[in-house]
């Protein structure tokens, strides 16, 4: 149950009525206060003061102040009368009840109007910033354009008096010319009758080698030719200077080359020379020399080209004990395995050299090509012909050329297209 | 754009012209307003336009057609009053031009077995001292320097060494010569090499490799004392070697930058002041550069020997006219600023550089 207030004081004018509310020990806030054209409302729980008014108001420029204990109501009234009293005397509770339905709704509908005006006016100011900025750049860029343009006519300007000048400097200096030639001319007459005959084979040269020079500057060419002629050093003697270009491990231009493939490649070699594998126990009855993976892969292609396989895998064997990391071990005891027609131990071997010679670049072209062909050899003694012919495709992709590889691809061809045509 | 940046030189364009032919150099006839486009026609055969800056734009004058596709010129070797074009072509001839009566060339040599890429000349234009030499650089890797009045053999010529495999020269410069015995030969390969060659003791006096194919080298003068050298390569370097100090081992010293990601094409330097070059791009972009001296030019090393101090470079104004590379560049001798450039996308433009005289 709310604590009605009911101490308060009014008073009015023609066309205002002013309300004090004492609160003593509350604090109000502007949301404890609800007023609509005809209904004010103060609520601070649990304290309640309503007031139905006697006439309607205008709520929007009516005011309340708040402060010391006391509310001040300044109520514009709509229609300039005189009120009885502040509230309607007779109200009962339905038409309370109604009326403060009513007035709610108004305030809601009222605020509902107020939020979309101020949405419209926002989109306005918004638009309006806009267009502000935009004029501003705009002209901003229209004042660099402009500049740009008073350079480039200013230029043209000069550039057009250059050429002028030049004309003009032109036209004097061939007036001057020929003024002077004339005089020369006249000078050399006299001096021709004195001087003796080396003069003139010297002007006759001149004069043949100048013959195709045609055109108004053909005449006082001639005489500053003369002069210079005799000051110009002879051509040179001939001579060849012999160069060289700076080599690089791969002959290719910087930008032709892989470079990035081809150093990798570098320097795998490099590790897999110096790797060592582990288990160096059982081997230290060994000579120093059986423990080179190098001699060994030696002794291994020496037995391999004598015919006595498993010997030859036997050395590889150990070499690959020593240093896992040299594709061409794997490559020889592949072909190896397969003269042995240990095929499996072919095709996994062929596999690990081709593993071990990834980047592919154009150095190891030759151990990759030998390693797809003893594979795929061993696929087709298999009869796993499918990968047979894939392993010898991707030879011939290396090495087009070779003729042996491609006529091996075909027959396999054959050999799938006629088991297929069978089944 | 901020009124510092509009204090820089403005690289502004004057004249654009489209042609109907592949261009690949382009040259200012000097002392004048004309400009010579140099190309091949779609058909496969050589040709050479005169064109004359006439208000806002460029009138043709002169139309010539020659068998073979025209790949480089220059006036470098010519007198002022002369004005011959020698040019090399396609299929490695060098032939020097009187451009009033082109029927005929002055001078004519099957001087390479392949294309001549590249060609300089030196002692014309009343600039250095010397007898007028031409040099070619081709791509059968040999480097010949001839003289216009020396018929069918070059006066010096730079091969590799027998059984060596050749590469391609793409550019070749002259420099160094202040009097009339010194001069020097400078060549860049594809494979990154740049060779000095001196013609008076017909030497190799210096050599390097910049890892990547050389596309332009020049001297900042070809008439004085070398000073610098500017060698632009592929994939957007470019190197400045101070060539005032010649180290035993260690050679020239160089500051390198690099500009753009792509190729550089060529490199300019401004005829009126030797420490402003403009480098051309493969994405068709302009950069203008200025170097700037160290303190010290050179110093002492360990042992005492000098070796040279390289300086630096500042990046001026950068401008993009296209979006195919720029592949050739020239400024005009007469006035300063005044630069043609063409491009593959078959047009030749007219730029005015502005403020060079602030900076």
């Amino acid at each position: 149950m709310p604590v009605w207030l009911r101490e308060y004081s009014w008073r009015q004018s023609g066309s205002a009525v002013y309300l004090s509310l004492p609160l003593r020990g509350v604090r109000v806030t502007p949301a404890n206060i609800f007023c609509t054209d005809r209904y004010l409302k103060v609520s601070i729980p649990p304290f309640l003061f309503e007031a139905i008014l006697y006439a309607p108001i205008d709520d929007t420029s009516s005011t309340a102040k708040i402060g010391n204990g006391i509310i001040f109501f300044t109520l514009y009234k709509k229609e300039v009368a005189m009120w009885d009293s502040l509230t309607l005397p007779n109200a009962n509770k339905e038409k309370l009840q109604y009326l403060r339905e009513n007035a709610v709704l108004k305030a809601h509908e009222k605020a509902k109007e107020e939020a979309e005006a101020k949405k419209v006016t926002k989109q306005e100011h918004k638009k309006h910033a806009l267009e502000a900025t935009m004029k501003l750049e705009e002209a901003e860029r229209k004042r660099i354009e402009d500049l740009k343009e008073k350079e480039r006519q200013k230029v043209t300007k000069e550039l057009e008096l250059w050429k002028k000048q030049q004309k003009d400097a032109e036209k004097q200096k061939r007036v001057q010319k020929e003024g002077e030639l004339y005089q020369v001319e006249q000078l050399k007459e006299k001096k021709k009758e004195k001087i003796n005959k080396t003069r003139i084979p010297n002007e006759g040269t001149s004069k043949t080698r100048l013959k195709p020079t045609k055109g108004c500057y053909g005449s006082y060419s001639m005489f500053s030719e003369n002069l210079k002629e005799e000051q110009l050093p002879a051509p040179r003697s001939a001579a060849t200077i012999r160069i060289n270009f700076t080599s690089r491990v791969f002959p290719t231009a910087l930008r032709e080359s892989c470079v990035a493939e081809e150093e990798e490649w570098l320097r795998k070699q490099a590790e897999a020379r110096r790797a060592i594998s582990a288990d160096l126990s059982e081997l230290e009855d060994l000579k120093e020399e059986e423990k080179n993976p190098d001699w060994l892969k030696n002794k291994g292609n020496k037995m391999f080209a004598t015919g006595n396989y498993l010997a030859a895998v036997n050395a590889y064997n150990l070499a690959v004990r020593l240093n896992n990391k040299l594709p061409l071990l794997y490559l020889n005891r592949a072909a190896c395995h397969l003269k042995l027609r240990n095929l499996h131990k072919a095709i996994e071997d062929s596999s690990k050299a081709l593993e071990l010679l990834t980047p592919p670049v154009p150095d190891n072209e030759n151990a990759r090509v030998k390693a797809y062909v003893r594979r795929g050899t061993a696929f087709c003694q298999l009869e796993l012909y499918t990968e047979g012919l894939q392993d010898y495709e991707a030879a011939l992709k290396i090495d087009p050329k070779n003729k042996t590889i491609e006529k091996d691809a075909e027959k396999i061809r054959h050999l799938i297209q006629g088991t297929t045509q069978d089944s | 754009m901020s009124a510092a940046g509009l204090e820089r030189p403005q690289l502004v364009s004057h004249v654009q012209q489209a042609l109907s032919y592949t261009l690949f150099d382009c040259k200012w006839v000097p002392r004048s307003a004309r400009l010579l486009c140099l190309g091949s026609a779609a058909r496969g055969t050589g040709l050479l336009q005169l064109y004359e800056l006439r208000g806002g734009r460029l009138a043709l004058l002169r139309e010539i057609e020659k068998a073979k596709p025209i790949k480089c010129g220059t006036f470098g070797a010519t007198s002022l009053q002369q004005r011959y074009l020698a040019t090399g072509d396609f299929g490695g001839n060098l032939n020097i031009w009187n451009l009033e009566v082109p029927e005929i060339p002055v001078y004519s040599v099957k001087g390479h077995k392949e294309i001549i890429n590249s060609i300089d000349g030196v002692g014309g234009l009343g600039i250095g001292e010397g007898a007028p030499e031409i040099v070619t650089g081709s791509r059968d890797g040999t480097v010949k320097v001839w003289d216009p009045r020396q018929k069918d053999t070059p006066v010096a010529n730079m091969e590799p060494v027998q059984g060596e495999s050749k590469r391609d020269c793409w550019t070749v410069t002259f420099g160094n010569a202040y009097n009339q015995e010194e001069r020097v030969v400078c060549a860049g390969y594809d494979n990154g090499d740049i060779k000095l060659f001196d013609l008076k003791t017909m030497s190799l006096r210096w050599e390097t490799n910049i890892k990547n194919g050389v596309c332009s080298l020049e001297f900042d003068r070809k008439d004085v004392n070398m000073n610098k050298l500017v060698a632009t390569s592929l994939e957007g370097k470019f190197h400045v070697f101070d060539m005032r100090t010649q180290h035993p081992t260690k050679g020239f010293a160089s500051v390198s930058e690099k500009a753009q990601k792509s190729t550089i094409w060529q490199v300019r330097h401004l005829p009126q002041n030797r420490d402003i070059f403009m480098t051309s791009g493969g994405a068709g972009s302009l950069h203008l550069w200025k170097y700037e001296y160290p303190a010290q030019r050179s110093k002492k090393d360990s042992e005492g020997a000098e070796m040279g101090v390289a300086g630096s470079v500042s990046l001026l104004q950068n401008v993009t006219l296209s979006t195919q590379p720029i592949s050739s560049l020239d400024w005009s001798p007469d006035k300063k600023g005044l630069c043609v450039c063409g491009a593959f996308d078959q047009t030749v433009r007219v730029l005015i550089v502005t403020k060079l005289n602030k900076v």
